[in-house]
């Protein structure tokens, strides 16, 4: 049976390790935290507001993931052509993570899609509460989209994507839990797996995650950095909370 | 000298660095005269078949491949889309024909109507149905990491090694004599999956 995912999300900001809060880099740190071996997943992304030089520095470290974990791992950050994603690719990532990207041309999506299989095409969505429910913010969530994060899921699996990845700005950051309402409206209009993102603060969020929120990767950015407990033990905990989990 | 095909649509950093990790020295093969000499063959894959089975042609791998894996039985492993190829056609963006060296075909993932995701995306136990040198000393159930949207479905065939119950049982691990294929990402799964790739490479010449 598929196992439930722990996947460690790695934001740069000019080449830079951040932890992040509400969308901004908040706290620097080293990649000594990370537990490569018990890792199921490594999402990487791009945060720099004016990149220069291509993301040298940021592609360098991508590469450098790449050598040196044999795990699967995803990139993004400015990802705005089918060149960028093969260039991508190229350094040695096995999925691309869309976002602002694929929000100003959805085409993008599918010729991903046909090039490299939908499996390679992670869709990440942004979102922000609004008075009456959720909006899609594209530009690292500074930019009001008047979609609603539902319809664009659905709209994204259409168009080829192969993962959803639901982020909270509110919740980035808070350790307050996820967004557990929307990721399982989205969960269950979608048939491609959903990745929640933003505001896990402890091993019962990964559970509530999965069993309320009905994702089925939980990531995480911040919150072993906090804590000397590892990966390790997050996945002892949801074993015994009847999540099936890899060792 | 282990050969890496590289027809254009792979992630074959990964497959190199996992073969230097384990003390191998591999060379990336982008056309037919290249793949002369090779000790090992290994067929990566990210991609849609079609486009795959076409880049391999236009670039001469196919007579190539032909002669050095199924003539002179050099020890061949696909991986993931590059188990596909191997297998006799696929229905992923229409019917195409593919290296036909198992009768088998590629269909999409069948989840036999329960409510399972495709792509069929994470770490899953595979069921090991007879032995292989590929699989020696990996214990049963063990977890590798899967991201497809089509798999090899063999109607009892003698090739399958292990399968994975995800609906329908698909291929996890195939081999035919000195053809070993897996669906699954071996470079990608963690210390089980460099296990099972050093089987391969360490796996004497004329063994299979």
């Amino acid at each position: 049976m598929l196992c439930k995912r722990l996947i460690t999300v790695l934001t740069f900001s000019d080449g830079v390790l951040f932890r992040t809060k509400k969308f901004r880099p908040d706290y620097r740190y080293t990649l000594k935290f990370v537990d490569s071996w018990s890792v199921d997943e490594i999402v990487v992304l791009d945060v720099t507001r004016d990149p220069a030089d291509d993301r040298r520095v940021f592609k360098t470290v991508v590469g450098e993931f790449a050598r040196r974990c044999f795990v699967p791992l995803a990139a993004g950050g400015g990802i705005r052509t089918l060149e960028d994603v093969h260039a991508y690719l190229d350094i040695g990532a096995d999925k691309v993570v869309l976002n602002t990207g694929a929000l100003r041309d959805e085409t993008l999506i599918t010729k991903a899609a046909n090039a490299f299989g939908t499996q390679c095409v992670v869709i990440s969505i942004d979102c922000a509460q609004t008075r009456d429910g959720y909006e899609v913010r594209s530009d690292f969530g500074g930019r009001p989209t008047g979609r609603s994060p539902l319809d664009w899921a659905r709209r994204a699996e259409d168009l080829g994507a192969g993962e959803i990845m639901l982020n909270s700005i509110e919740r980035d950051g808070s350790l307050l839990g996820y967004e557990l309402d929307l990721c399982r409206q989205i969960a269950e209009a979608v048939n491609i797996p959903v990745l929640i993102c933003g505001g896990a603060g402890n091993w019962k969020h990964f559970e509530d995650g999965f069993k309320i929120g009905k994702a089925d990767a939980v990531c995480t950015t911040n919150i072993y950095h906090f804590t000397e407990t590892s990966i390790q033990s997050a996945k002892s905990y949801l074993a015994a909370a009847g999540v099936r989990v890899r060792p | 000298m282990i050969s890496i095909v590289d027809y254009g649509l792979s992630n074959l950093a990964c497959v190199a660095s996992a073969c230097a990790y384990l003390g191998y020295e591999a060379r990336i093969v982008e056309t037919g005269d290249g793949l002369e000499g090779s000790e090992r063959i290994i067929l990566p894959g990210v991609g849609a078949f079609g486009d795959a089975m076409r880049n391999l042609g236009e670039r001469g791998l196919i007579p190539a491949l032909n002669k050095s894996v199924v003539e002179d039985r050099v020890p061949f492993l696909g991986i993931c889309l590059g188990a596909q190829l191997i297998c006799r056609d696929s229905d992923e963006f229409g019917m195409h024909e593919g290296l036909g060296w198992l009768d088998v075909p590629v269909r999409r993932v069948d989840t036999l109507g329960e409510k399972l995701r495709v792509p069929h995306t994470g770490w899953d136990n595979i069921e090991i149905l007879r032995e292989s040198p590929l699989l020696d000393g990996i214990p049963p159930d063990s977890l590798f990491y899967f991201t497809h949207s089509h798999a090899a479905y063999p109607a009892g065939e003698d090739s399958v090694v292990a399968t994975c119950a995800y609906g329908r049982p698909l291929a996890a691990v195939l081999q035919e004599r000195n053809i070993f294929a897996t669906q699954f990402h071996p470079e990608k799964s963690q210390k089980i999956g460099l296990e099972l790739l050093s089987n391969f490479l360490k796996l004497p010449r004329d063994a299979v």
